[in-house]
């Protein structure tokens, strides 16, 4: 298994490109999570009336355990920068056809699909560890008292955003199997947010089912905490059901892939 | 001997199109094995079969008698059409990585940059390569696992004459350390220098197959030009002959079984004449080759 993870790596830390969107991605994720205190503090000092009637200052964006989630929110924003850099390494396979030498020298196509979805899971570890440590630091930070029970509250949304960032990142794989062209890839998987919510909404449009489609269901794993400032009641942790049905979406974009991949002349 | 490779009714159709049909073939071990055929006959399909990446329609095959599977594969080296690498990577990095994929020591990557001559320029990146290097690289690549059998399809195919005659080195010095080599080509008369057997295949199925030594055995062709009106009536009258052609310049005379150009000059010479060309034409394999695919036209 390691063995597969490294051979993956190898390929990928060669690579100048990697380098770059993994670059843009952990630095523009670090800086904005971290930051958003700041940017709020410096908008409110240099904007009248800016927030209207809440006292920015006073909103615990930041304080334990608030901050785990919002910040697990705002960062599902970027994952899209990550599952370019899937759909690069993936396709780049396909477009070099190194995946037909790498199975010629003795991998086989299980083992090849699963070097990518090793790597899949480090980068989605990466991310989740990365941003443990900012919201604990940015806590620690704006949080005027810290109390143990408060700051271990509601950490169970980092495995939720492990299975999300993992699954939206399978489901690049997914697409770069099928598709095997890196710019055509990359717009699907930039429109296919969209088409779902059009289908959910416009197709559909029975609420009960929402959360069965694929990225729905992965996406309702995290839920906008930032109603609570107006004091609406928000889901402060993760459904067990939507982890079961995410978890499933997970495993059949995987499974879709290894099919494809096993049928297919390379 | 040991049975290398063993292929029974291997057949790939792609659609409608039969690229492969029914193909059995055997391949000992120690054999350098020439694959020949037009282009489109069905060899890279074959080899990709026998290497995993193209998923047989029907039929079966066994290496070293065993089921094929990539564990297999990892003591097989094989370049099938062009070097496949990757380019934003340097050569020395590439083995590295298909060394971690075959399971070869960091020594072996050594060993083979220098079998192919690529020592100095290792850590240039692979882009950067000639067409030659690239050849060579993929062939020291296939060498890493210190495989029995190597599989080199049209491994001259667009170089220039000095990275021919450098394939055609290494090929030489693979085949002088005993390995199974296989492979397939145009250049016939490569395959007739470097070949032990042979098959050919066309449109997909096996039209001839056997050893190379074979090639030319049989009835022979001899070129005979000498000054004399009736030259075509007095060459009938010889016991050996079977059948007198004479297109432009000399008459060829196909001989019986038994019987050589001496016999036919000492036979001339008893009539008085005097030959002054007499050349014993050698059947190579080129022309065996365009013969087996017009006989089965």
């Amino acid at each position: 298994m390691l063995h597969l993870l490294k051979i993956d790596l190898k390929k990928l830390t060669n690579y100048r490109t990697f380098w770059v969107v993994c670059g843009i991605y952990f630095i523009s994720l670090s800086f904005i999570t971290a930051s958003g205190m700041e940017v709020l503090k410096f908008a409110a000092d240099k904007i009248e009336d800016f927030g209207g009637a809440i006292n920015i200052r006073r909103v615990p964006l930041y304080h334990f355990p608030d901050v785990w989630q919002n910040l697990i929110w705002v960062a599902g924003f970027f994952k899209f920068v990550l599952g370019v850099m899937v759909i690069i390494s993936v396709t780049n396979e396909f477009a070099y056809r190194t995946v037909r030498q790498n199975v010629i020298d003795g991998l086989s196509r299980w083992e090849f699909l699963k070097s990518k979805i090793l790597t899949n899971a480090v980068l989605a570890a990466t991310s989740t560890v990365l941003l443990f440590v900012i919201a604990l630091i940015t806590g620690l930070i704006y949080s005027p008292e810290i109390h143990f029970t408060e700051l271990i509250d509601d950490v169970e949304f980092f495995p939720a955003y492990f299975l999300q960032l993992f699954g939206y990142l399978s489901f690049a794989l997914l697409l770069s199997i099928f598709i095997n062209r890196s710019g055509l890839t990359i717009i699907v998987l930039m429109v296919a947010r969209g088409l779902e919510l059009f289908f959910i909404h416009k197709v559909v449009n029975v609420d009960a089912l929402d959360k069965f489609f694929p990225l729905e269901s992965m996406e309702a794993l995290i839920t906008l905490p930032f109603q609570r400032y107006v004091f609406m009641e928000v889901l402060d942790h993760p459904l067990i059901s939507m982890v079961i049905i995410a978890s499933f979406w997970v495993f059949m974009f995987n499974y879709f892939a290894y099919l494809k991949l096993k049928k297919s002349d390379i | 001997m040991e049975t290398v490779l063993s292929i029974k009714g291997l057949t790939k159709n792609f659609g409608a199109l039969r690229a492969v049909n029914q193909l059995n073939l055997e391949v000992q071990a120690g054999q350098v094995f020439g694959m020949l055929g037009p282009n489109g006959s069905g060899k890279t399909t074959t080899l990709g079969m026998l290497m995993g990446v193209v998923n047989p329609t029907g039929g079966s095959f066994t290496w070293f008698g065993q089921e094929p599977t990539h564990l297999v594969r990892r003591n097989i080296g094989a370049v099938l059409e062009h070097p496949i690498f990757y380019p934003y990577m340097s050569g020395q990095m590439n083995l590295e990585v298909n060394a971690m994929i075959k399971g070869a020591s960091k020594e072996s990557i050594e060993k083979v940059l220098d079998v192919v001559g690529l020592t100095e320029r290792r850590n240039d990146k692979y882009r950067t390569y000639s067409l030659g290097m690239k050849q060579r690289l993929a062939i020291g690549s296939a060498l890493l696992n210190d495989p029995k059998v190597l599989i080199l399809d049209e491994p001259t195919n667009g170089l220039d004459p000095m990275g021919i005659a450098e394939i055609r080195e290494i090929i030489k010095r693979i085949a002088a350390d005993n390995k199974t080599i296989i492979l397939a080509s145009h250049l016939l008369d490569e395959v007739q220098r470097v070949c032990s057997h042979f098959a050919v295949l066309r449109k997909g199925s096996l039209v001839h197959s056997g050893p190379v030594g074979d090639v030319g055995r049989g009835e022979e062709t001899v070129e005979v030009i000498a000054f004399h009106d009736d030259l075509n009536h007095i060459l009938m009258q010889f016991d050996g002959t079977m059948s007198v052609k004479r297109t432009i310049g000399p008459f060829e005379v196909k001989m019986r079984e038994g019987f050589t150009a001496g016999d036919l000059n000492k036979f001339l010479f008893d009539k008085g004449i005097v030959v002054t060309h007499l050349i014993t034409q050698k059947k190579s394999l080129e022309k065996q080759f365009l013969e087996i695919l017009a006989e089965t036209k």
